[in-house]
């Protein structure tokens, strides 16, 4: 009689709480909310680095381990310092998503929740609210790491290629 | 001879030589002139003063000596940090660069921007909080974890009931840049009710770089995967409850998941697939008795300390995947008997990323103990997969100690499927509902259903 009435539960109350989300028309494509409004707008980001920073290149996988502070120093012993635009800011969904594999601004909040639990990190990455900002944060902090639109770059900051290719590059990855 | 009045030169010339000598006199505060005509008065209205007088004077004097050596200090250390934070004259011509130009600062020994609060953190006052940080004490980050639970199962003895979980308090603090601290407190009730506090983690780390992170004190051991990825936040886990492997040894597990000595983690370099490493040697796991309690965080019952040494892998190409190995040793002593040797041996393969999640762990307990060799063969394997805030999932996990083990000998076979869903209520708050059949051998088998509320805040 109990396992009738367990199983039924939570067959039940699956199919209840199912309903509504798989309706949901970000649901069906298989894409988070932030994803959709990410697609509306077209335009290259551009991975940033400080000055003195030596690193030219860096592969997508290697930025994915930067972004994720699953590498802490770069291979100049300098820390790495991340810094990310503000939740809800559209070059910040198109690096989850294109970077991380991300597609809701949570899964990254719980990642370095998550690794601040498992003893990987202290530090959780820097959030800016403005491009302008973003490039005086990069420009003072030795070991930061982060992205602007690629028209927001100035001399201040150094730009790294991704894959060997830079913004504006055909075949250039990081686009949103 | 002409006779000179004195007295009409006496008084011009005193007055004359007040004027002139008064910047002679040192500089005095207000609370030293007050004091001193309060000393003043207290000695010429009543003639000798007496000996409380006398202290009540000195500890006054000596009071505003302190203030004013307290005052210089404060004076030094403003004009210090004044000079180390002088941002690039480019940068100082407005309010927002000042509050964005955050140099690194090494000589402060504590990092930039160390550990602002997640999302909330927003860049108006991040920059700020640099600067706080920079300027004073390290400071703690408390993260809290806890859940609330209703069970219902059909284990004689039992009832069904609602159970406020473990309420965990995770703490941080970077204090420079290598060094910071990590510790889990938790405050739980048990089975009579009544609440116990236990330092379940507490660990300095010392963070060379990616190859070399050194830790001391009290930590989860790395055996397997689910321990060191989960600890004690229920709010990470997919199902409401750990695997029956990894159950905490307070509440009948089999595994040391808690240990006190040292530890060291890092990549291992120039290695292919992003491997890693972790070495631990501590305490291992008590067991003079079945009523000690099993983790020896002050003392041991004996001079042996266990040793574990993991490899894993990540390779970056296949982001999500980790799979490893580790291998646990250690010397029981239960009085009365003779001792038993242990060793762990545990594999794991794990696939995560947003929206799948595979997880699978197999171990083998092996003990030796007069002669003879025991095993404790176990697994589980876990999947789900998330469809918007919804989570369905699906468990399978196995044990089977024989009965004449020497260590559990009440384990016996358990084993059983788990199926629920999570559906998260909000960012920081979800719900699981889940039910567990677990069969046993010459048992009865258990039915138990889950509702929990797990949250962080």
């Amino acid at each position: 009689m109990f396992r009738a009435y367990g199983i039924f539960a939570i067959l039940l109350i699956t199919a209840l709480l199912s309903v509504p989300v798989l309706h949901a028309p970000h649901a069906r494509a298989g894409l988070g909310p932030a994803v959709l409004v990410v697609a509306q707008q077209q335009s290259d980001l551009a991975i940033i680095v400080n000055k003195s920073n030596p690193v030219e290149n860096l592969s997508m996988a290697e930025l994915r381990e930067f972004f994720l502070a699953e590498r802490s120093h770069w291979s100049t012993r300098q820390k790495i310092r991340v810094a990310m635009r503000e939740p809800g800011a559209p070059e910040r969904a198109a690096i989850l998503r294109l970077i991380c594999g991300m597609s809701r601004d949570q899964d990254f909040t719980t990642h370095f929740l998550r690794a601040k639990f498992s003893e990987q990190v202290i530090d959780e990455p820097r959030n800016l609210d403005s491009g302008r900002n973003m490039i005086r944060f990069v420009a003072n902090v030795v070991g930061a790491i982060g992205y602007v639109r690629a028209d927001e770059v100035d001399p201040s900051v150094r730009v790294i290629r991704v894959d060997d290719l830079s913004p504006g590059d055909p075949g250039y990855k990081l686009k949103f | 001879m002409r006779r000179v009045n004195m007295k009409a030169y006496t008084l011009p010339s005193a007055i004359l030589f007040l004027v002139l000598s008064a910047p002679l006199y040192p500089t005095e505060t207000l609370a030293q002139t007050q004091a001193k005509e309060s000393v003043q008065v207290s000695t010429s209205s009543l003639a000798p003063p007496t000996e409380t007088e006398n202290e009540m004077m000195r500890q006054m004097l000596q009071r505003i000596e302190d203030l004013e050596a307290r005052i210089r200090e404060l004076e030094g250390r403003l004009a210090k940090n004044e000079s180390m934070y002088a941002v690039p004259s480019a940068a100082k011509d407005t309010a927002e660069a000042s509050a964005v130009d955050v140099p690194e600062a090494p000589s402060t020994g504590i990092e930039t921007g160390a550990g602002h609060s997640q999302v909330a953190s927003q860049t108006g006052s991040a920059a700020h909080d640099d600067h706080e940080e920079q300027r004073g004490t390290p400071k703690m980050q408390i993260q809290g974890f806890a859940e609330v639970n209703y069970r219902a199962t059909n284990e004689r003895g039992k009832t069904n009931t609602f159970a406020l979980g473990q309420l965990d308090l995770f703490i941080t603090s970077r204090l420079s840049e290598k060094f910071s601290v990590l510790s889990e407190l938790i405050l739980e009730a048990g089975d009579d009710n009544a609440f116990t506090f236990e330092v379940h983690r507490l660990l300095l780390k010392y963070s060379l770089n990616d190859y070399l992170n050194l830790s001391a004190g009290r930590y989860h051991t790395a055996i397997g995967y689910y321990n060191t990825a989960y600890h004690h936040g229920s709010w990470f886990q997919t199902t409401a409850n750990r695997p029956f492997l990894f159950a905490f040894e307070s509440r009948g597990g089999i595994l040391p998941l808690h240990n006190v000595g040292f530890s060291a983690t890092g990549r291992i370099p120039s290695a292919p697939f992003g491997l890693r490493y972790v070495a631990e040697v501590g305490n291992g796991r008590a067991f003079r008795s079945p009523q000690a309690r099993p983790v020896q965080t002050a003392v041991d019952e004996n001079n042996g300390k266990s040793f574990n040494l993991g490899i894993f892998a990540r390779p970056p190409q296949v982001p999500g995947l980790q799979t490893g190995f580790s291998v646990y040793s250690d010397h029981l002593t239960p009085s009365g008997g003779p001792n038993v040797g242990q060793t762990i041996m545990a594999a794991h393969l794990v696939y995560q990323n947003t929206r799948d999640e595979f997880l699978s762990e197999a171990l083998a307990i092996r003990h030796t103990s007069a002669g003879r060799v025991f095993y404790i063969p176990g697994f589980y394997t876990q999947y789900s997969r998330r469809f918007g805030n919804v989570r369905p999932f699906f468990r399978y996990q196995y044990v089977n100690a024989s009965d004449d083990e020497p260590i559990f000998p009440s384990v016996g076979r358990r084993n059983g499927p788990s199926v629920g869903m999570r559906y998260d209520l909000s960012e920081y708050v979800n719900f699981k509902l889940q039910y567990d059949r677990t069969a046993r051998r010459r048992l009865s088998t258990l039915d138990e259903l889950i509702l929990q509320l797990a949250f962080t805040f």
